[in-house]
């Protein structure tokens, strides 16, 4: 098996020194957390950085704080099982829970951060599409400050995001869950063990029966994830019956702009994601009505 | 490039050893120290072969730098057996024909202990969600999971190891 290229290994303590070390190194560095994503690009040589930035002994950045009710934060170390695991957002967020639960691997989810698979970029993360439903907003840091960036604004293409050299994601920050909030997270994979070809996060406060604020966020069919605005449009102010439920689901669909690979081809991902739409909307009706 | 020396702790024994920063913990444990109970099958997360705890954590030593763990408590598969004999997963995986070839087996066992560490008493579901990380190529995986159900069995008799 072919071996890494060599690079220097650094380790830095703080945040303010992992992110002057990025600034420095600028596009010479890497930023490795839990290591899933990147390791297997160093060993096929699609990257090859000459810093490798290891952050995860800066204390303080693994934690899951707060609840529902006051919104909750999540740091930059904290795995993908923690939030599995997670009492809290198993209830109170819970297509989090859901997405989380689905990936097969447990030394995955063991070792690898919820923050470093949003990073990734790719437009096929469940953890993305879900956090975009429920509205999260990521704190980056950089050598000039931090500022906090909506999740629908952080992703720009296939593999791309926002993040320039030197900048460095520290939280992750969900709103309140107001009541009557219920939602379903639904996805489609060739086998248990491959990524979605299709997923889709809803997240929607019904009030008195009328949907109030409905969320419709989509995943692998568009060069990212996005939510369904025209779908959402057709949800909120209206009682959530069969009727509605088609025309959201059937909007949805037409709103992707999928592309055809080795998982499916785009007619078929269109179709589905429809179906996933109406599947996730009736979870959820049936949540609500419970 | 820079090899600098570096303390392990490798199934509770200490190690200090000159490593590179680009060695993988699996060439680590293979290449440097003969332990080549730890397999490496894709090199690239997706099969669990290469599967070792670290601070109980099953991890991928394939996706995992040396360097990067040291300090920490490391157990391979080299660490079950004792003058006593085997390890009850690694009978009951005998007894259960749950290894053809074998080559998936360290890393199944030792996710397997992962999981009896945290959930002693599983049912068959979380037996199989547990082990979803870990590919065979020969067993279809029935012989694993009843393999997995019966060590439990018999550690809960045992009251644990
Ligand atoms: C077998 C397998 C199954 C999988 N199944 C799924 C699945 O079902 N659903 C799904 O969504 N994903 C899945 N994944 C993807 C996996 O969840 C991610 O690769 C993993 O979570 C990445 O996190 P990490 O901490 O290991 O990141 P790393 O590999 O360490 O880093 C990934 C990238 O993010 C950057 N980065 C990391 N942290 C930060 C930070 N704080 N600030 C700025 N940049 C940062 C790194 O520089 C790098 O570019 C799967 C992966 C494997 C191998
Ligand atoms: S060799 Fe590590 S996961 Fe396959
Ligand atoms: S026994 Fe051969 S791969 Fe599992």
């Amino acid at each position: 098996m072919q071996s890494l290229k060599p690079f220097e290994y650094v380790e830095p303590a703080t945040i303010e020194e992992a992110v002057s070390l990025l600034s420095d190194y600028a596009d010479k560095g890497k930023l490795l957390a839990g290591g899933v994503d990147i390791m297997p690009r160093l060993r096929h040589r699609k990257i090859k950085p000459a810093f490798i930035l290891n952050i995860k002994k800066i204390q303080g950045l693994d934690y899951i704080d707060g609840n529902g009710g006051d919104g909750l934060r999540f740091g930059a170390l904290t795995t993908i099982r923690s939030i599995e695991l997670s009492p809290v957002i198993r209830k109170d967020y819970s297509i989090l829970y859901e997405a989380a639960h689905q990936l097969p691997s447990h030394q995955v989810k063991s070792m690898g951060t919820m923050v470093g698979n949003l990073c990734v970029g790719t437009p096929a993360s469940d953890m993305a599409t879900s956090l975009l439903a429920l509205d999260a907003e990521l704190k980056i840091v950089n050598t000039s400050g931090e500022k906090i960036l909506p999740i629908e604004d952080f992703y720009i293409g296939v593999g791309q995001t926002v993040l320039e050299p030197g900048d460095m994601v520290t939280e992750v920050i969900l709103p309140s869950v107001m009541p009557g909030t219920r939602g379903s997270y639904q996805h489609l994979v060739r086998t248990r063990a491959d990524i979605s070809k299709v997923c889709v996060a809803v997240w929607i406060t019904i009030t008195d029966g009328i949907c109030k604020q409905a969320r419709i966020a989509l995943g692998a069919v568009a060069p990212t994830v996005f939510r369904a605005k025209k779908a959402e449009a057709l949800l909120n102010g209206r009682e959530l019956d069969q009727d509605v439920i088609e025309a959201a689901s059937q909007a949805a669909s037409q709103e992707t702009k999928p592309i055809t690979d080795l998982r499916s081809t785009a007619e078929y991902r269109k179709e589905a994601a429809g179906i996933l739409v109406k599947r996730a909307l009736n979870k959820t009706l049936e949540r609500a009505k419970a | 490039m820079k090899k600098e020396i570096a303390k392990f702790t490798i199934n509770d024994r200490p190690y200090e050893l000159l490593v590179e920063s680009n060695v993988t913990l699996a060439e680590l444990l293979r290449e440097q120290l003969d332990l080549t109970g730890t397999k490496c099958a894709c090199g690239v997360g997706e099969c669990g072969s290469c599967t070792v705890l670290i601070d109980g954590k099953p991890t991928l030593s394939c996706s995992t730098l040396a360097i990067a763990v040291r300090e920490k408590d490391i157990l391979t598969i080299e660490s079950l057996a004792t003058r006593e004999g085997l390890h009850p997963i690694q009978q009951a995986f005998i007894d259960h024909g749950a290894i053809q070839c074998g080559f998936c087996t360290p890393g199944m066992i030792m996710m397997t202990k992962a999981l009896l560490d945290e959930n002693p008493d599983p049912t068959e579901q979380e037996v199989k969600e547990g082990i979803g990380g870990n590919l065979c190529r020969c067993t279809g995986y029935v012989k694993i999971v009843d393999g997995i159900l019966a060590a439990a069995e018999s550690m809960g008799k045992e009251g644990g190891r």
